[in-house]
């Protein structure tokens, strides 16, 4: 078979081609700038650029998940609502591949957009803030580390999180076939479900442990492997790890299963 | 490609069941689509059409039976059967945010071999031109079917299968589609498959017509066309002054039923000729010969018994 890399450039070139994917990527820039010259008006010196991109990071970061959950809980369900799925399935390509195709690209957008907060948080706090040496990195962050690498490390963890949760909405999506349903389902989950997952932790119960809104936020475990969080004590990364395995495979069997079953009556 | 060496008909419908709940809505459907024909698929709203269309194209999976495009299964053989296909599946549903031609370049990226050459003909051949690099969502009823003709024959499929065509389509466009499906058949040798219920249309463009209800197969018929009209025997109406002469004089040669204003005969388009002759010698007035061959329309609603949709 040809190059499976043009199913991806075509799921990449339907991102791209739409307003609401540059709206999006827009809305991460202006806000980094905005928060930053803010805290540089109401801020007396000081201030340093480690802090702003640790902080700007630990926000946005939700909206990075938030927006590429979005477009993800769209990806299927979209075709199926707008009908073009159709066309697109009767190529000489397995559902399989067309489902693959999607899921990469919907990858490539989290990192696409991880990568410019980094960048973006990094040179604009430097520009107006300065370079903090060392020191002052250690005093940040609590740790001997390169900033620049302590903030990669953390981004990863995030990232980690971040795929699970991508994953359960594309699953949503192909589900439910109606993009409304799955955004908002997604998104319901998203917010609401460290909450509740919050308060179930209060309870005394074995399987507490294994809801998977517990172990999304990896970055708990960043100051030992000991979790520091809502988490509860006893917790490592290697239990919140294992969890997240088991849950990201069922996800994904159950996507890959459904589409591959289903009829297309859109 | 090794399909130059498979013979037979291009595409195989055996036994096609489609149960969905307790409902059959395909019922043991048993069709072979020969090669080079335009193939009609006639039937009442709800009688399974576009179904049996999605389970060709592999959108809807099978009950029972099988489909085979050139020996390929698409049950089994999914990306083999389906290389040799383009289609329309009810309405033609593009990506509107994109323009038509990255529309095409999307559907082009997914089989091989087709070049920017290719899109451009395509997009000339339905007439897009000046508005192929507009965004689809300002594209009209019509103009969206044309760019679904367009991805449907991009890559040279063997078998075109198109639901319902001419939805949308103004009459020059109903036109020209035709003209080109009966090209692509003669010319081209592939397999045309369209549904409709517009029956008079179908007369037109189809050398064969399946009519299918309540998911069932009821007949299939060919369809004469102009060049073959002179041999064939039709139904004639000679108007004239007296019918009761006209039906005495005629008796031992051509037996003529009365009809309002005149005789009806069965007879080919010579012997048309011979009558006239006869009963002008005979001191007859005739007024006017008229064809009166029942079109397809009538046929069908007789045999469909004009019902509503079940
Ligand atoms: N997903 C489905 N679930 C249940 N019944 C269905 C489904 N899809 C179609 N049907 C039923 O199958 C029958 C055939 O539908 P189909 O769309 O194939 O008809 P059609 O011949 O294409 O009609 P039309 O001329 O209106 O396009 C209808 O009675 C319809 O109600
Ligand atoms: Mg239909």
């Amino acid at each position: 078979m040809f190059d499976f890399l043009l199913l991806v450039r075509n799921e990449n070139m339907k991102l791209y081609r739409r307003v609401r994917t540059w709206i999006m990527l827009g809305m991460i820039t202006l806000l980094v700038l905005a928060i930053s010259i803010i805290a540089k008006i109401v801020s007396d010196g000081d201030v340093d650029n480690w802090s702003m991109m640790s902080i700007e990071t630990m926000v946005l970061f939700q909206l990075v998940t938030i927006f590429t959950v979005v477009v993800s809980a769209d990806s299927v369900a979209g075709e199926f609502s707008t009908g073009t799925i159709k066309l697109l399935l009767i190529r000489p390509w397995s559902r399989s591949k067309i489902l693959l195709s999607k899921y990469i690209s919907l990858l490539m957008f989290a990192l696409v957009q991880a990568a410019l907060l980094y960048v973006l948080t990094f040179v604009v706090n430097m520009l107006l803030f300065g370079y903090g040496g060392s020191i002052v990195a250690q005093e940040t962050f609590n740790s001997n580390m390169n900033p620049l690498g302590y903030m990669l490390v953390y981004y990863f963890y995030q990232f980690l999180g971040l795929i699970i949760i991508v994953t359960m909405a594309f699953m949503l999506s192909t589900v439910f076939r109606s993009s409304g349903l799955a955004i908002g389902l997604s998104i319901f989950l998203l917010l609401g479900g460290s909450t509740i997952a919050g308060m179930l932790s209060m309870l005394d119960y074995a399987w507490v442990d294994y809801i998977l809104f517990l172990h999304l936020n990896l970055t708990q475990y960043m100051g030992g492997s000991e979790s520091s969080g809502m988490t509860g004590e006893g917790m490592t990364l290697g239990f919140s790890l294992s969890v997240l395995a088991v849950y990201y495979v069922v996800f994904i069997a159950l996507t890959w299963l459904i589409f591959n079953k289903r009829d297309v009556a859109a | 490609m090794e399909l130059q060496t498979y013979s037979g008909p291009i595409v195989q419908l055996k036994n096609v069941t489609k149960v969905i709940g307790k409902r059959t809505i395909i019922d043991q459907l048993t069709l072979d689509l020969p090669e080079a024909e335009v193939f009609g698929f006639l039937g009442p709203n709800g009688s399974g059409k576009t179904t049996t269309i999605r389970m060709m194209v592999g959108l809807m999976a099978l009950t029972n039976g099988d489909v085979i495009i050139r020996g390929h299964s698409i049950r089994t053989e999914f990306e083999k059967a389906i290389r040799h296909v383009g289609a329309i599946v009810e309405n033609p549903e593009m990506y509107k945010y994109l323009t038509g031609y990255q529309n095409l370049l999307h559907y082009s990226r997914m089989v091989p071999g087709i070049t920017s050459q290719r899109i451009d003909e395509v997009v000339e051949l339905v007439g897009l031109t000046s508005r192929i690099n507009d965004k689809v969502k300002t594209y009209s009823l019509g103009m969206r079917q044309r760019l679904g003709v367009a991805q449907a024959i991009m890559h040279k499929p063997s078998l075109l299968i198109l639901d319902e065509p001419t939805n949308g389509l103004d009459p020059a466009g109903i036109r020209e589609l035709r003209d080109y499906l009966r090209k692509l058949a003669k010319e081209d040798g592939i397999t045309v498959f369209v549904s409709s219920h517009l029956l008079s249309e179908m007369e037109l463009m189809c050398d064969r017509v399946a009519i299918i209800q309540s998911g069932k197969l009821i007949d299939v018929r060919s369809i004469r066309h102009e060049g073959e009209a002179a041999a064939a025997v039709s139904n004639v109406l000679f108007e004239v002054d007296k019918p009761d002469e006209a039906l005495r004089l005629m008796a031992s040669s051509y037996p003529g039923v009365p009809a309002q204003n005149g005789v009806t005969f069965m007879v080919d388009r010579d012997t048309i000729a011979a009558i006239n002759t006869e009963l002008v010698n005979a001191g007859l007035k005739v007024y006017g010969i008229r064809i009166l061959n029942k079109s397809l329309e009538d046929q069908f609603l007789e045999m469909t018994g004009g019902e509503n949709i079940v």
